[in-house]
């Protein structure tokens, strides 16, 4: 055989090995392109979680809890079930999601319920918008809160009290508190959304210029613009939690914050997350 | 009426209309020609009906007529040349077909790769091949150069081919930079924020460089489509344009060079009668090319699907994230390595502008007419020690070396790296145990004893963080930013959603010159079906 004769058989043998490659990765395609679907819709749920950890769960809560009063939990069979229809949305609950992230909400539209933090009730996030993150984000943060839908519980009833609830009248006797308690009720009972993480109603800690909240506590009633009832610490906190529109913090309008706090709390319930404050100072 | 049919007849006049036909569409071969073409016996006519092709055809007539056969031994060239060609080719074809599923938009580009990926048939594949074609053709466009330099092939009636060959190497390394931005992902973004800001360090009008390049002060929408009309657009056309004249030059003009022992040895006249021996177009140096072209063909695929090669996709770009380990493609890891050793614009423009200008210029500084290794050692020297020092350069150019990353940042990078899988990320979902494992004097043998089928890839990633913690903490001769004194670290694993664990690392410790405590922590979120590589 000469060299071309050599060359055209090797070179026909190699097509064919080519061919036979070619055809074997073929089959294997469609498995291939549902497995990448499949990571990376993971991976979309991962950075979904990492974006809302440190953008979304101050308000919305570190699980999708939301905030009593303040900000609608996420993880919720209603927010999966029912808050397209309640809205009227055409599309589908993810698209919902990426349009409420992005633009925002300028008022909420369940004031009663959930007010936001103030104006607007939800600030806009996409970039389109004017806020911090890209469409791609966005997404995201979609999927991943779209992947509660499978666990989310119902949250349609109130929470089972221990105890009967403490009420208005703020002069009732409480029982001993536990601060520590108190300082997990801060973050359960939602107030941490506004009075810690966010400036929304006054900051529970010390700065600029004031004491904490214990300090402000001690002092307060006794001041000639307080228009309440309170004789003790123990009776102002209790006040502004169960009555709060007997006496608003100047520079803070009225009904901000909710009134129904002597419903959902025991007096034991009471009593541990007043003794928490006090001991801000 | 009835005429006899003359078979003999008949068949010579079909014979003859075949054998037309066939001359008309081989341009001059007829049948017994092409018979002989394939036994390999010599021209059945005169003149040789096998160069016709050359006159009559656009695309053959740049071809060669003919190479010398002492020319055409492998190791004379190592077909070093026709790879590089093959490759240009291969990446213009799988480029254009690319084309079709690409948008070089900020918003678009990315999303386009992920389609690429997940929703059409073969599209990992073609873009492993256009990257692996891309990558192989900067190592054949060097190694091609090489073997030019070294057998002395740039001299005399050669020196305008060696210049439009060092055009031809700076056109395949933008062309290769210039693909690098398109996927838009992390890797993309910052090798091409590092590589143009260097522009910004040339002299006089690197502020305008750099603008120009990017088409804004930062790379966004308009340096993007910048890029990709570069890579898509003016790149090709000019490699065509430069590829067309210095293949023209050697197919046409002064062939392959001999070896330079048969051009400058002492050969008998029987041994130089063979060298010189013509070993034609047709059948010869066109089989071998079709050889070849499968060859490599086979070699391309064969890489991506039996050798697992694979283009890399890190994280969508963020400009707002910078990552840890900045990298340049390894074709520019000596340039970056240059960057280490000095100020930007001596070590990454005048340097490397005089190197280019040098390379130029090396058929008219070397006036050394002979070509063989024993009688050039000067050429030869200077050749060894630039492959040297690139090589140096390259290693000094890694991501790792001359940079001080503290311990702890370190330690976690490695146990999980910004992009790609690393050793956390593999562990299998059903492993990550919830619980909160404190790195203590004693490494545990195993995390999860009350599992049947075990922790072993937990176990050995704790384990792994474990010793290079104690190993930092207890070391007092390391370097500061090595040490971790009184070091603390904890790993805590956290059911986050369903399918998603969280996964916290942390490291506190004391740092070394100031007494002062430090903390350092990263929060990993691992899905189920994620990639573990």
């Amino acid at each position: 055989m000469s060299r071309v004769n050599i060359e055209i058989t090797l070179g026909v043998i190699l097509v064919l090995l080519t061919a036979g490659l070619i055809i074997n990765y073929g089959l294997r395609e469609e498995e291939r392109m549902r497995q990448f679907a499949q990571h990376q819709q993971a991976q979309a749920i991962e950075v979904g979680a990492e974006l809302y950890d440190s953008n979304c769960s101050g308000c919305h809560g570190k699980q999708g809890e939301g905030i009593p009063g303040l900000c609608p939990p996420l993880n919720d069979r209603y927010f999966f079930d029912a808050r397209i229809k309640e809205v009227g949305w055409s599309g589908s609950l993810e698209d919902y999601i990426v349009a409420t992230v992005s633009s925002g909400r300028l008022v909420s539209t369940r004031p009663e319920q959930y007010a936001g933090q103030g104006k607007p009730a939800m600030p806009a996030w996409g970039d389109a918008y004017g806020g911090p993150l890209r469409i791609d984000q966005i997404r995201d943060i979609a999927t991943f809160v779209m992947n509660w839908e499978a666990t989310a519980p119902d949250r349609g009833q109130a929470p089972v009290l221990a105890g009967p609830p403490v009420g208005t009248d703020i002069t009732i006797e409480l029982p001993e508190g536990d601060a520590a308690k108190g300082e997990t009720l801060a973050t359960t009972q939602g107030c941490v959304g506004c009075h810690v993480s966010t400036n929304t109603g006054p900051a529970w800690a010390a700065g600029a210029g004031a004491p904490g909240i214990g300090e402000r506590a001690a002092t307060r009633f006794t001041q000639p613009d307080y228009t309440g009832n309170a004789t003790t610490p123990e009776q102002y906190l209790l006040e502004s939690i169960v009555q709060p529109n007997v006496f608003v913090v100047q520079g803070y309008p009225e009904n901000l914050m909710p009134g129904n706090y002597g419903q959902t709390m025991t007096a034991q319930d009471a009593a541990d997350l007043i003794a928490y404050m006090l001991s801000i100072k | 009426m009835n005429k006899t049919l003359d078979l003999q007849d008949m068949r010579k006049k079909i014979g003859g209309m075949v054998d037309n036909r066939v001359r008309i569409i081989t341009a001059g071969l007829g049948l017994n020609e092409l018979r002989a073409i394939l036994r390999g016996d010599p021209p059945t006519e005169k003149p040789n009906p096998r160069y016709r092709v050359h006159t009559t055809s656009f695309l053959f007539h740049i071809r060669p007529r003919y190479y010398e056969k002492g020319a055409t031994i492998f190791a004379n060239t190592f077909r070093l040349g026709f790879f590089t060609a093959f490759f240009f080719f291969v990446e213009l074809f799988t480029g254009l077909i690319l084309m079709i599923y690409y948008t070089p938009s900020p918003d678009q580009a990315y999303n386009s790769i992920l389609n690429l990926l997940s929703n059409v048939p073969f599209g990992k594949m073609l873009r492993d091949i256009h990257r692996l074609g891309a990558e192989a053709m900067v190592i054949f466009t060097f190694l091609h150069m090489l073997r030019t330099y070294l057998t002395g092939s740039y001299k005399k009636e050669r020196s305008f081919t060696w210049f439009t060959g060092v055009f031809l190497l700076g056109i395949t390394l933008f062309l290769s930079f210039s693909g690098y931005l398109l996927p838009w992902d992390q890797l993309a973004y910052w090798a091409v924020t590092i590589g143009t800001s260097m522009a910004e360090a040339a002299p006089l009008f690197g502020q305008q460089a750099n603008l120009i390049l990017r088409g804004a002060p930062d790379i966004g929408a308009g340096g993007l489509l910048r890029f990709y009309l570069m890579h898509v657009v003016l790149l090709p056309l000019a490699a065509i344009l430069v590829i067309s004249i210095h293949y023209y030059k050697v197919s046409r003009e002064h062939g392959i060079s001999l070896p330079p022992r048969y051009e400058e040895g002492d050969l008998s006249p029987e041994k130089k009668k063979e060298v010189k021996q013509r070993l034609d177009f047709i059948p010869d140096l066109f089989t071998h090319e079709m050889f070849l072209t499968a060859l490599g063909l086979f070699l391309l695929i064969a890489g991506t699907v039996f050798f697992g090669y694979a283009a890399p996709l890190e994280h969508i770009a963020n400009p707002q994230v910078t990552p840890l380990d900045t990298e340049a493609p390894w074709y520019f890891w000596w340039l970056q390595g240059m960057l280490k050793l000095g100020d930007k614009t001596l070590m990454g423009i005048i340097i490397p502008t005089v190197i280019v200008l040098l390379l130029f210029a090396i058929p008219y500084i070397d006036r050394n007419p002979f070509r063989s290794l024993y009688k050039r050692p000067i050429a030869v020297g200077v050749g060894i020690f630039a492959v040297i020092t690139l090589i140096v350069l390259s290693y000094m150019g890694l991501p790792h070396y001359g940079i001080q990353t503290p311990a702890a940042t370190r330690i976690i990078q490695d146990l999980a790296p910004e992009e790609g899988v690393g050793p956390l990320r593999a562990i299998p979902f059903e492993q990550l145990q919830t619980g909160v494992y404190e790195v203590g004097a004693e490494v545990p043998r195993d995390l999860c004893p009350n599992l049947d089928y075990g922790c072993p890839a937990l176990t050995s990633v704790f384990k792994e963080f474990s010793e290079r913690v104690t190993y930092a903490a207890t070391n007092d001769k390391l370097p500061d930013y090595k040490r971790l004194p009184n070091a603390r670290a904890v790993m805590v694993i956290e059911d986050w959603q369903q399918d998603l664990k969280k996964v916290t690392l942390r490291i506190t410790w004391d740092d070394p010159a100031t007494g002062e405590a430090k903390v350092y922590e990263k929060q990993y979120f691992l899905h189920r079906e994620r990639e573990r590589g």
